[in-house]
């Protein structure tokens, strides 16, 4: 009952001070909404034409790519302007219509248009598709054209209008494709990426600024005050684990019930989602009370606490998923927790996962849950004396 | 601030029983009359035992010896003050009494058990530290509640003994209000009350007017003897001499460690026999002055402290003008001289060769 006596008044100390109320609350459910909103954007691709031609091909080609949802298109007058945007990042892919397409098509031969984009880049990658989906579909007009010019009536100019106004009454074929064997290695578009993400960044950052509580508990005095009363070090100790473990636990709730409420996040299967974030506070109480024990003052937890919770979540994916980054820095990255947890999230919402399949990454976060308590109580013992 | 008259007898029947429920012994009215000790649990306290007992306590930091060989006990209702100046080992003592700190050697017991280790036994002392060991986002209340939970008191005993001990204090009006809101004297008041809150019977003192003004001062030392008039324990450290005459019953004198001498304040004036101390005010060289006063026949110690010389002398007032004539050869010149009758400071003074300073 003591344990939880000091746990309570701990926890009333954080729930009292606005501004920890904001970083714990309000900030998550910003970030959430923010990069959720932001990661939704990613489905329409921002792409610049340069059309070195000015002739009829050229036109259509770029009308094709305006009419399709999946593209927002940015007419450029030189080659160099292009390059310039896409070097800049204002564009996702440039595309270059080149001279003399009106004559190469009503000839027959191969029209080669150039896109520009960063081969690394799995966003650009995508937009190159986004538009190369668009020249095919521009391309099967063309052919359709002179199939019937050379072997019924009227010039390859008509019967391209006329395939441009049948298109869309011609039965096409469609392709359905089924993921048999799922190997998604990145988290949902939207909201679904943001909110698992940041519950597993806010949850260990506020853990770690919330450090602060036992250095102030330390320097009032008031641990040696509970230790000349009938309070045994061992109680002091597991008061500060039970209120580090609760705010975590809450704040990590409080990310579940408002994703799933407010942004529509599926949390994948319950009792291992449950699993996970009773383990991730863990993880969380931890590395909060051995941030309280290493640093020496209040104002040292909170500046350098925060600063160390934003670069372990950058390393370990809370920021950007792993896969886009190199194979060296995705194995560095592993040695933070926030990989393992991240990952654990992905194979839940992504990949349909269960509690047996995140396995691997619970018995991680367990590891790294058990080293920061054990090392907590250590110097905490050490503390409270 | 005004103190209240009746925290007699509210002080009185708190030693009857311990915040474990185990009886102690305790004064039978409000005039502080001890009653014989009723056992019952392993928490009573042993017949005929002193509260507190002290024995060869013995403390080192290093190679620093902080306290040593230091003996002493204290009975129900007396207040008994360690008197040294700051660093002399009083702090690590009141520690150590308080189960903060191991001894390197000697013994404590707390009504007649050994101290070490028994949490029952911390549960019959109330501790007040020298800084104050408070929540300052927590109101007098929540914080007295929170420390009250520590020795199982819940419901409605916790909250009657939380509004008693702010009673005590005369903080009931601000019980609502953060503690950093509180003045410095009202923080020292319920730094106290806290001590309280499980009817200790000993209750530990450590410095508990160190900066405060003198209002809050006098009513910090005045509600510190109703407690031992109530029959309270009470083991008080200071280094303001005229605090440990006021409210101490006994006093032991503390100097580099060690327990130089313990007794009622007249039983160790009379240490002094004949001799005064003399105050010498001046203006320039205070150590040359010092060293010049020592050559006079009779002038048993001489110190600086407070920009003045401090003697001890047999008969000081007979070899006053030996004492100018020194002066006067020393070149340097006196503002004033003041023989004061034997007090603590003068006997401090002998028994250590140095005046007690801030």
């Amino acid at each position: 009952m003591r344990a939880i006596a000091i746990a309570r008044v701990s926890i009333r100390r954080i729930v009292r001070d606005r501004t920890a109320l904001f970083f714990i609350v309000v900030l998550p459910v910003i970030v959430i909404l923010i990069v959720g909103a932001a990661e939704r954007g990613f489905t329409t691709f921002r792409v610049g034409v340069v059309d070195l031609g000015a002739g009829q091909a050229g036109r259509q080609l770029t009308t094709a790519f305006e009419h399709s949802s999946d593209l927002a298109v940015s007419r450029y007058a030189t080659l160099a302007a292009l390059r310039k945007a896409v070097a800049r990042g204002e564009l996702n892919v440039g595309v270059v219509l080149p001279s003399g397409m009106d004559v190469t098509e009503g000839r027959g031969g191969t029209v080669a248009v150039g896109v520009m984009a960063e081969q690394a880049n799995s966003s650009q990658q995508a937009a190159a598709t986004a538009v190369s989906s668009v020249i095919a579909g521009q391309g099967a007009k063309v052919q359709a054209a002179r199939f019937a010019s050379v072997h019924g009536s009227g010039t390859f100019e008509e019967n391209l209008a006329r395939a441009g106004s049948l298109q869309p009454h011609v039965a096409q074929v469609g392709l359905r494709s089924q993921t048999a064997d799922s190997s998604h290695n990145v988290l949902p578009e939207g909201f679904s990426y943001s909110a698992p993400t940041m519950l597993v960044f806010f949850v260990f950052l506020n853990a770690l600024a919330a450090g602060a509580s036992i250095i102030e508990t330390r320097q009032l005095g008031m641990y040696e005050r509970m230790t000349a009363g009938p309070v045994r070090r061992g109680t002091i100790i597991a008061g500060e684990t039970l209120a580090y473990f609760t705010m975590a636990l809450l704040q990590a709730t409080l990310i579940v019930v408002v994703g799933g409420v407010a942004f529509g996040v599926s949390w994948g299967d319950p009792l291992a989602a449950t699993v996970l974030v009773a383990l991730w506070a863990l993880v969380g109480a931890g590395a909060g009370m051995l941030s309280g024990t290493l640093f020496h003052t209040p104002e040292q937890a909170s500046a350098i606490g925060p600063t160390a919770g934003i670069a372990l979540g950058m390393l370990g994916g809370c920021m950007w998923p792993l896969a886009i980054v190199s194979s060296t820095m995705r194995q560095i990255g592993h040695l933070t927790p926030q990989a393992w947890a991240v990952d654990a999230w992905t194979s839940l919402l992504s990949r349909s996962g269960t509690i047996s399949s995140i396995a691997p990454q619970l018995a991680v976060l367990g590891a790294f849950a058990a080293l920061f308590l054990v090392s907590a109580t250590v110097r905490l013992r050490r503390v409270v004396a | 601030m005004s103190l209240r008259a009746d925290s007699v007898l509210r002080v009185r029947w708190w030693l009857s029983f311990t915040s474990d429920g185990a009886r102690c012994r305790g004064p039978a009215a409000g005039n502080g009359d001890l009653v014989p000790i009723v056992s019952t649990g392993n928490t009573a306290q042993v017949p005929d035992e002193p509260v507190l007992r002290c024995a060869e306590l013995t403390r080192r930091f290093g190679e620093r010896l902080a306290v040593d060989d230091v003996s002493f006990s204290l009975d129900a209702g007396e207040i008994y003050g360690l008197l040294g100046p700051n660093g002399a080992g009083k702090t690590t003592t009141i520690k150590m009494v308080c189960g903060l700190l191991e001894p390197d050697g000697g013994t404590i017991t707390i009504g007649g058990r050994p101290a070490a280790g028994d949490l029952s036994v911390k549960s019959l002392v109330g501790y007040v530290p020298q800084d104050v060991a408070l929540y300052s986002d927590l109101t007098a209340r929540e914080n007295l509640a929170f420390l009250g939970r520590l020795y199982r008191l819940h419901g409605a005993l916790l909250e009657e003994r939380v509004s008693e001990a702010l009673e005590l204090t005369d903080l009931s009006d601000r019980a609502g209000d953060r503690v950093d809101s509180f003045s410095g004297g009202m923080k020292r008041r319920l730094n106290m009350a806290a001590g309280l809150l499980n009817h200790p019977v000993l209750l530990v003192l450590d410095e508990p007017t160190v900066g405060v003004d003198p209002q809050s001062r006098h009513a910090i030392l005045e509600r510190v003897q109703t407690f031992g008039r109530g029959g309270m324990a009470v083991l008080y450290t200071t280094h303001y001499m005229e605090e440990a005459e006021r409210v101490c019953d006994r006093v032991g004198i503390v100097d580099r460690g060690r327990l130089v001498a313990e007794g009622t304040r007249r039983e160790l004036v009379a240490r002094l026999g004949q001799r005064d101390r003399i105050e010498l005010g001046a203006a320039g060289d205070l150590e040359r002055l010092a060293a010049a006063v020592r050559t006079v026949p009779g002038v048993e110690s001489a110190d600086t402290a407070d920009h003045a010389v401090h003697l001890v002398a047999e008969d000081g007032r007979r070899i006053l003008p030996a004492i100018l004539e020194a002066a006067e050869r020393a070149e340097v010149a006196l503002n004033s001289v003041d023989v004061v009758e034997p007090d603590l400071e003068a006997v401090f003074l002998h028994l250590t060769g140095t005046a007690l300073r801030e």
